[in-house]
């Protein structure tokens, strides 16, 4: 046992020696204890030496030894840091539903949360709000109809994957750092779209009800699968789409970076859904039908297009129509191209479908996407 | 003296500015991975990112299509006319950006030959490093032959 000086106050096994005359304040900072130190057994795996590569010390560069290996099925219900010692007798402090590894895992995870680590930006000083001009009121009552309608969206896709955060076995911490970059993410987003409301002698509108609905809907599922290929795949597939029209039909350099910029993070996002779905195709064949389904509700509410503002007849794909045309006046225009966009919308779903592992629903005739474009082609 | 656009000199000088100007690392620029290509009419330009730099550009034969991520694909006069409206406003106008390219044409901006989308969003994810990209060739001369 070692000895060395200590506060007194905080522990009851002090050999400690007091003078004559000393205050408490000197006879605390000269007293001495013997440490047990025994916190300082090398129980995990020792003399790792990580090296940082062309993008620095990334996560991928530190899953050495048992570090990087990953349990199929979680016992951890203490918050123990994957790869640290069990502390015997510790309290349960998480009730984690999600704890075997097929139910959230990817392959790419690290990878997208370090690329969401280096490609944030401030919706404050990154965008240039001193290039925004008075616009026609038509154009701003449009812009500020869609800025709305996103901030809604956006609270949903902060909400959502924050509460299967809290569900995940810290076992799986990749999974769940990308979901918590998500929720930065999608907070910037909720921000910059009530600041682009708010920048140009508009305001917010009505609210539009989008999440009410399907949107709404994502937080019901039961199963992190069932979510994510809600939210993942269908439903920021989509908002991608109006992000990227977004910066089409921009009046000014900072609404170009403002939804460029969104793109980006939302392209990440939906590359989460893609691979977390790659990996079930792969990895849980005992799934697939399950996941099937998922797809064919999920489709069956982008067909509907109620809820999806790049669809028909909603307040938004109004707006979304008015900015492409570039006016109330030239509606029919943007009408056209809003319809276009939306069947390269249909198509890039489809191909990330495939690319992920269930792209035979498109050739067995159990997706109706095809037929739907075919209709709206003609 | 200018260099000549489309050239490999060209991508290069570019290249320089790009990878030697922190400011393209924040603002939703970063760490990109990520394999290009630049078809301009007939010629292909190979462009690869690695973590926060480009790598030097060659080009390639059309057969280098079939690996990269995804290709952006325009006839020589209209990649001529993005480039000149980099040089004139110091960054793409709200008509010339990538994304707007990309969405404004019938045919599309961005294609791939593999056809898969996972690798073909890579477009969409790293959209703001490739705008950073073209827009720091305002910064060098430039001649059209």
């Amino acid at each position: 046992m070692v000895k060395g000086p200590y506060i007194g106050y905080i522990l009851g096994d002090l050999n400690y020696r007091r003078e004559p005359g000393m205050s408490e304040a000197v006879d605390l900072a000269t007293v001495e204890i013997e440490l047990k130190l025994d916190w300082m057994n090398r129980q995990g795996e020792w003399q790792t030496h990580a090296k940082p590569g062309k993008s620095g010390l990334t996560l991928a560069d530190i899953q050495i030894g048992s570090y990087g290996e990953t349990p199929e099925i979680s016992d951890n219900m203490t918050g123990r840091p994957r790869g640290a010692q069990a502390r015997p007798g510790s309290f349960r402090i998480g009730n984690y539903s999600v704890r075997t590894k097929n139910e959230i895992w990817l392959e790419n995870a690290s990878f997208l949360y370090e690329e969401a680590l280096q490609r944030q930006w401030s919706s404050a000083t990154d965008v240039p709000w001193h290039t925004i001009e008075p616009l026609p009121d038509d154009i701003e009552e449009a812009q500020c109809e869609l800025a709305t309608f996103l901030t809604e969206v956006e609270f949903v896709a902060g909400d959502v994957p924050a509460r299967w955060i809290s569900e995940t076995t810290p076992d799986y911490f990749e999974p769940r750092n990308v979901l918590l970059a998500q929720v930065m993410d999608e907070a910037r987003h909720m921000d910059v779209f009530r600041k682009r409301a708010l920048a140009n002698g508009g305001g917010l509108m009505q609210a539009t009800g989008g999440t009410a609905g399907v949107v709404g809907s994502i937080d019901l599922a039961r199963d992190f699968t069932e979510m994510s290929s809600r939210l993942h795949i269908s439903g920021e597939g989509a908002v991608l789409t109006i992000f990227r029209m977004g910066e089409l039909m921009a009046y000014n350099d900072a609404e170009k970076a403002i939804y460029r910029l969104c793109a980006q993070d939302e392209a990440r996002h939906v590359a989460f859904g893609v691979m977390h779905m790659r990996y079930m195709s792969e990895e849980a064949p005992d799934r697939h039908e399950e996941i099937e389904c998922y797809l064919d509700e999920a489709e069956r509410q982008i067909l509907a297009g109620s809820q999806n503002p790049a669809g028909n007849q909603t307040a938004s794909s109004e707006a979304l129509a008015i900015l492409l045309g570039g006016g109330v006046a030239h509606y029919d225009e943007g009408f056209r191209k809003l319809m276009a966009i939306r069947r390269r919308q249909l198509v890039e779903y489809m191909k990330r479908v495939k690319s992920a592992g269930f792209g035979k629903r498109f050739e067995n005739g159990r997706s109706q996407v095809k037929e739907m474009m075919a209709v709206s082609a003609a | 003296m200018a260099s000549v656009f489309p050239s490999e000199d060209w991508f290069n000088e570019v290249r320089s500015v790009f990878n030697s100007d922190d400011s393209y690392r924040g603002a939703g620029g970063g760490s990109c991975e990520c394999r290009s290509a630049m078809k301009i009419g007939r010629r292909v330009f190979l462009l690869n990112f690695e973590g926060i730099e480009c790598a030097p550009v060659v080009e390639a034969d059309k057969g280098a299509l079939a690996d990269v991520d995804f290709y952006l694909d325009m006839p020589l006069a209209d990649w001529q006319a993005m480039v000149k409206d980099i040089a004139a406003n110091g960054g793409a106008s709200l008509h010339y950006t990538l994304n707007t390219l990309d969405l404004d044409r019938a045919e599309g901006l961005s294609h791939s030959v593999h056809e898969d989308q996972f690798r073909e969003d890579l477009f969409f994810r790293y959209n703001q490093t490739f705008q950073f990209f073209f827009d720091a060739s305002a910064r060098i001369k430039t001649s059209f032959g």
